[in-house]
């Protein structure tokens, strides 16, 4: 692990294909002054973690509107409350169970989210509860050539509703007709983003690879989900309350790692607008 | 419920629509006497309960030879050990855990076994119940509309879409393995020769041939909702030395979560098929 100053930014790398932790002050973080800088680190390290920085809800959303363009979610121009807890969620305590699965946020949008910002507010017992998170820049990058030959210019449909097989194999069909109403929407699976830089798109959204047999999609789809995630671009983030973590929506995958519903976890989340659609 | 005399074989309806209670002896079971009466109650109520019978392995074995013959287990013995145990089963736990979800055994197979036999040896102090559902009389009831429209439908299935519903993110080693049990085409409807016709579902349906995908899953998981609604279900909680036998191409069935670790033991039989999916 190597600690480097780069002007005011002190971060240090957690594993070498993903991961950086930022040992900046509230004050700092918050004066805005290395916002450019954290954005550049975001897009290369795919996760930054801010340890303990006891952000209140407002200095959240102060901290995400440094970062770029503050993304409403709802109605509600704060902080979204992310708990299995159906008292607290009712909602989408339900839907959040797909979250449970590697995935991307937004697959159905044409302009996906930026980033997301979780702080913890209330963790789950240790050894449950973490998030994890897979670099899909790094895990595209270090590919063989003749993978990405074979890959670089397939097509993947999204669809919500597949996810819910992930959680619910035996859903009721009201059930899959509401999930089936979200919509699904065609991507790339490897994203050529404007940098030039590209990533796998992949997640429990994927429902199959078009034009390929049924099987050799489940091949592809699993076969690189299982590569990406693989140890070395996975970073599993054990939560402190006061936690604060980043992650590059476009070029990571993540999940939550199981917890019970009823411990009471609590997460407050706020996300940046995105800046670039999906590459087709 | 209605307890009916039929000449020397005594069962009574569970539900007007699935299973029937068995009440003879041990020894009139074993006579053979009673043999076609009960095969043709099985093909009319699909599952057929033997309340605290106490068959032995080998009383098993000569009753389902009696009823038509013992088929070979998956690797050649005649009386399976049906457990989640991994001492107990090594790597065939692993596919067990499909059978916690609802399924028909065989549909890999050109010519799928005729009816499964379970012993109750030891039960799970939670869950462990055994869930059927009639997919022949599901079948009466859809309305014509719907008969119509699935008449002709043919649907792929494979173990490795079964073994999803429980490992939905699997390792490429487990997605090949189960990959390398193949796949079938079946149609949707089954006759049999009797001309009775059945829905084939479970989780090894995969995909409706030639139809959009979202369609499909709703074909596919709307009519097994509908097969497995109260009507056509029985949930069977079992007591040591229960025997159930069911047939095998007219029952979706599934056992109830509970902790492999319990000890949970059934020794099942298979009577061999004798009829292809399709004629």
């Amino acid at each position: 692990m190597s600690t480097t100053t780069q002007t005011q930014l002190n971060q240090e790398e957690i594993k070498p294909s993903i991961g950086s932790r930022i040992l900046n002050t509230k004050a700092e973080l918050l004066s805005g002054e290395i916002a450019g800088e954290i954005r550049g680190l975001l897009e290369t390290r795919g996760v930054l973690v801010f340890p303990q920085i006891n952000f209140t809800p407002d200095e959240q959303v102060a901290f995400t509107k440094t970062l770029g363009t503050f993304a409403p979610e709802g109605d509600d121009e704060g902080v979204t409350k992310i708990t299995l807890d159906v008292k607290e969620n009712p909602q989408s305590a339900e839907y959040l169970k797909g979250s449970l699965y590697w995935h991307i946020d937004g697959t159905r949008n044409e302009v996906p989210i930026l980033a997301s910002l979780l702080s913890c507010k209330v963790p789950s017992p240790k050894g449950t509860g973490n998030t994890g998170f897979s670099n899909t820049y790094s895990a595209y990058d270090a590919l063989p050539d003749e993978t990405k030959a074979e890959i670089d210019d397939l097509h993947v449909l999204h669809a919500p509703w597949a996810s819910l097989f992930y959680y619910s194999p035996e859903p009721a069909l009201a059930m899959l007709k509401g999930m089936q109403a979200i919509g699904e929407k065609e991507l790339p699976l490897v994203w050529e983003h404007a940098s030039g830089r590209k990533s796998l798109v992949l997640g429990c959204t994927c429902h199959h690879v078009i034009g390929v047999d049924h099987q050799k999609s489940a091949e592809i789809i699993h076969g690189l989900r299982e590569w990406a995630t693989s140890p070395e671009f996975t970073y599993s983030h054990e939560w402190e309350v006061g936690d604060l973590v980043i992650w590059d929506n476009t070029g990571t995958m993540h999940r939550a790692e199981a917890y019970d519903p009823e411990c009471g976890r609590m997460m407050l989340r706020t996300k940046l607008e995105g800046e670039e659609p999906w590459a087709n | 419920m209605s307890v009916v005399e039929k000449s020397r074989l005594r069962s009574e309806e569970i539900k007007p629509k699935i299973g029937s209670r068995v009440v003879n002896s041990k020894d009139e079971l074993l006579s053979g006497e009673l043999s076609d009466k009960i095969n043709a109650l099985l093909e009319h109520r699909g599952v057929l309960i033997f309340p605290q019978v106490h068959f032995t392995d080998e009383e098993q074995l000569q009753f389902t030879g009696l009823l038509g013959g013992v088929a070979k287990e998956i690797r050649g013995e005649e009386v399976f050990k049906v457990s989640l145990d991994e001492k107990v089963n090594d790597k065939v736990a692993e596919y067990l855990k499909g059978s916690l979800y609802w399924h028909i055994d065989g549909t890999m197979n050109e010519i799928p076994i005729r009816a499964s036999m379970l012993t109750a040896k030891v039960l799970s102090p939670e869950g462990g119940d055994t869930d059927f559902a009639n997919t022949a009389s599901s079948y009466e009831d859809l309305d014509d509309a719907t008969k119509a429209k699935i008449a002709d439908l043919r649907v792929v299935h494979s173990l490795w879409r079964s073994q999803l519903y429980h490992t939905p993110e699997p390792t490429m080693e487990q997605l090949e393995d189960w990959q390398s049990k193949g796949e079938a085409e079946l149609p949707l409807v089954c006759t049999s020769k009797s001309g009775r016709k059945s829905i084939v579902l479970g989780n090894t349906a995969h995909y409706v041939k030639d139809v959009d995908p979202k369609e499909s899953y709703r074909i596919l998981h709307g009519l097994r909702e509908f097969s497995t609604s109260e009507p056509y279900n029985y949930t069977h909680k079992w007591t040591v030395g229960d025997t159930v036998i069911w047939n095998n191409r007219t029952s979706l069935h599934r056992a109830t979560p509970y902790d492999p670790a319990s000890g949970r033991m059934m020794h099942r039989t298979i009577l061999p098929g004798m009829e292809a999916w399709e004629n």
